[in-house]
């Protein structure tokens, strides 16, 4: 019996990721077919014939390409200014113990209360005022302080978990506050710094709402917006060249993830053997 | 020690925060740089053109415009029919909104309302009024103020696999218009043990039941705004009460497709799974495109009720910016825009059905021999006005009570009186 426990997990595990691999699977095979297979009876995961114009018409319409260099811009900028000023904040926050943090802590849950569709026009006459609306300047700054409370509060769950007692031996050991916060803190929160990154990206990757309303000219729309731009009005959608665009669109973010994940395992490790 | 680390780390947050802001005025300053003074005019054209040949189209057109007018320049944004509404909400609000506006008839309604978009009665040229079908003109017409030119629209047609219907002995119908009850009779003829006679996606069943109420004299609005009156009586049931009867009595639909959309309804058409189909009019571009080698199709003449063959007109539209600075411009623009070569382009690109007769007239001649394109244009001569669109709680009737209504109808959970009870009590509580 306990012979069967191991292959029945590895099973469980592929039938996982089958559910999980599928629709991606289906995306990439749409993205090969042509309008005609697309709207035929017959399923195939394998297209009949393979179409790849599909792939030549996403690129060509639209602008992709500078759509997807515009999202890779603003969602690395938009990362990386928010772990600037989620790190700190989140570790002050944690080891703060006052009215910083009630008022910090309660300034967070309810920055979060408020619907987008209610915030968007005070946000954009504000923007307009500053001369930032159409500007992937103005854009980066609304995804990172959209993004900011919850990268706060993520990062000062992963501070709270460091116990205070390392640092204190720390420095008993006479390390210094640089020190401490280098050598043992920021390796034992790399894993929340890289998970709070990956969030980070992906709201800023896939934000479709701001950049609408915000974004005006093409060449500075970003991914999300030339996306939907393949579907028309009077229901008509162009499968085809939206899956080979939403295909092409993935690689970025998945390249992302393939180098954040390998830092993930790293930092889980290091706190292992730090704990 | 952790209070002092605590304020360090405080202290470089406000440091960074201050950063930011800064580095956000100084891209300000740079990145600012309008010069009102600049000459000649500039015009913003927001489209919504979406197919790569309909894009083509006006560029062409605003090309051959910018060359004839180097005092009046017009600039294309192009912008996506997703997440339009909430994007113009926002344009006008924030004072941002481009000069001439893209939408649909049933949308931009609400805008005129509100006061956000420019009579155009004074500016729009008379030939096109007089070309324009009335029922059109009437949609775009809001308290006498003329606040768009129409442009494009679809009807629903019906689109019928050729080799079955001569399979199954039935006469193709060739006359101006087709009756509902010889659709009926098609449909029933046709439905053999593995086809059926039709397939109709109404997944979303409100728009269609709007659209073609009025073969059957059915309107149901009366008057516009927040004083407008819902009516639910035979004339509005009519074509819900034959499309159940043709599901339940007859068996001659094809049950699933009517939890499906209209494009998803196609595949089962290709198969030969259903021998008719009704769709909008600009699947005659798409069936042309995608349907199987050899695969003989036609386009049936538009249904006709007791009341005429007449469907609710919602074109898209082109509106000027009641703020623009340049609404005189703007209109001579759109004039130029909707003469009838460059409607007929536009619409021939987009599979559509022009909103002027005389481009209508056109795009017939240059289409000629493509299947199926003269009845489709034909039925544009029966648009008709669409007194849903004057109302204020529609959108929201549609949505929660409407479409919910038609759905357990069809399905057989409420009978008809059910149906008209549904209706208006949904409408009665939304409008108390």
């Amino acid at each position: 019996m306990r012979v069967l426990v191991k292959p029945a997990q590895y099973l469980a595990l592929a039938a996982y990721i089958v559910f999980l691999g599928f629709p991606l699977l289906w995306l990439v095979s749409a993205s090969f077919k042509s309008s005609a297979e697309l709207n035929s009876l017959t399923v195939n995961l394998i297209p009949q014939d393979w179409r790849w114009e599909n792939f030549s018409e996403a690129l060509e319409r639209q602008g992709l390409v500078r759509s997807a260099a515009n999202s890779i811009v603003v969602a690395l900028v938009s990362t990386a200014l928010v772990i600037l000023i989620a790190l700190p904040a989140a570790y002050a926050l944690a080891r703060f113990r006052g009215l910083l943090r009630t008022v910090g802590t309660g300034w967070i849950l309810v920055s979060q209360v408020f619907p987008v569709i209610l915030i968007i026009l005070p946000l954009f006459l504000i923007l307009r005022t500053i001369g930032l609306t159409d500007s992937l300047v103005g854009l980066t700054l609304v995804h990172a302080t959209y993004t900011l409370p919850f990268a706060l509060w993520m990062l000062q769950g992963y501070v709270t978990a460091i116990p205070t007692e390392l640092e204190e031996a720390g420095a008993m050991d006479g390390a210094g506050r640089t020190r401490v916060l280098r050598e043992i803190v920021f390796p034992l929160l790399m894993p929340g710094i890289v998970a709070t990154a990956m969030f980070s990206f992906v709201s800023s990757w896939n934000e479709f709402f701001f950049a609408l309303v915000l974004l005006q000219s093409p060449d500075n729309y970003t991914l999300p917006i030339t996306l939907k731009m393949f579907i028309g009005g009077e229901g008509k959608v162009a499968l085809g060249p939206l899956a080979a665009g939403s295909v092409l669109a993935a690689i970025p973010s998945i390249v992302f993830f393939s180098f954040m994940q390998k830092k993930l395992t790293g930092g889980l490790l290091s706190g292992a053997v730090k704990g | 020690m952790h209070k002092r680390g605590a304020s360090i780390a405080a202290s470089l947050t406000a440091g960074i925060l201050l950063l930011t802001a800064c580095s956000g005025s100084g891209q300000d300053e740079g990145g600012e740089a309008v010069d009102e003074t600049a000459e000649p005019v500039e015009l913003t054209f927001q489209s919504l053109s979406d197919q790569p040949a309909a894009i083509e189209a006006t560029e062409s057109i605003v090309a051959a415009w910018n060359e004839a007018n180097p005092d009046v320049q017009v600039e294309i944004v192009p912008a996506g029919w997703d997440g339009i509404y909430d994007k113009l909400i926002t344009q006008f609000n924030g004072g941002a909104a481009p000069d001439i506006i893209h939408y649909e008839a049933a949308s931009i309604v609400p805008f005129a309302v509100d006061g956000y978009l420019a009579d155009l009665s004074e500016h729009m040229s008379e030939d096109f009024v007089a070309d324009v079908p009335e029922g059109i003109m009437e949609s775009v017409t809001v308290d006498g103020e003329v606040i768009a030119y129409p442009t494009e629209l679809q009807s629903y047609m019906v689109f019928a696999n050729k080799t079955l219907l001569d399979q199954a002995g039935v006469e193709i119908p060739s006359g101006e218009t087709m009756t509902w009850e010889e659709l009926r009779e098609i449909a029933l003829a046709t439905t053999t043990g593995g086809t059926y006679g039709l397939g109709w996606g109404l997944k979303s069943p409100t728009a269609a039941f709007m659209t073609m109420a009025p073969a059957f004299g059915g309107t149901f609005f009366e008057g516009t705004g927040a004083d407008a009156e819902l009516t639910v009586g035979e004339g509005e049931l009519a074509i819900p009460e034959l499309v159940r009867a043709m599901s339940t009595e007859d068996s001659s639909i094809l049950p699933v497709s009517l939890t499906q959309s209209g494009s998803e309804v196609l595949a089962s058409f290709y198969a030969g799974a259903i021998a008719m189909t009704i769709q909008g009019s600009f699947q005659a571009a798409n069936i042309a495109a995608d349907a199987p080698e050899g695969f003989d199709w036609v386009v049936l003449p538009p249904l006709e009720g007791p009341d005429g063959a007449g469907q609710a007109a919602n074109p898209q539209t082109l509106s000027v910016n009641i703020d623009s600075e340049h609404v005189e411009e703007s209109a001579e623009f759109l004039n130029f825009f909707t003469q009838a070569e460059n409607l007929a382009a536009l619409n021939e690109a987009d599979a559509l059905i022009p909103a002027s007769s005389s481009a209508q007239e056109l795009m017939a001649k240059n289409l000629e021999g493509e299947p199926g394109w003269d009845v489709v244009l034909s039925s544009g001569q029966h648009m008709t006005d669409a007194p849903y669109l004057f109302v204020d709680a529609y959108a929201q009737w549609k949505d929660t009570v409407a479409t919910p209504a038609f759905q357990r109808f069809l399905a057989g959970e409420i009978d008809a009186d059910g149906l008209a009870e549904a209706l208006q009590s949904g409408w009665d509580e939304i409008t108390a």
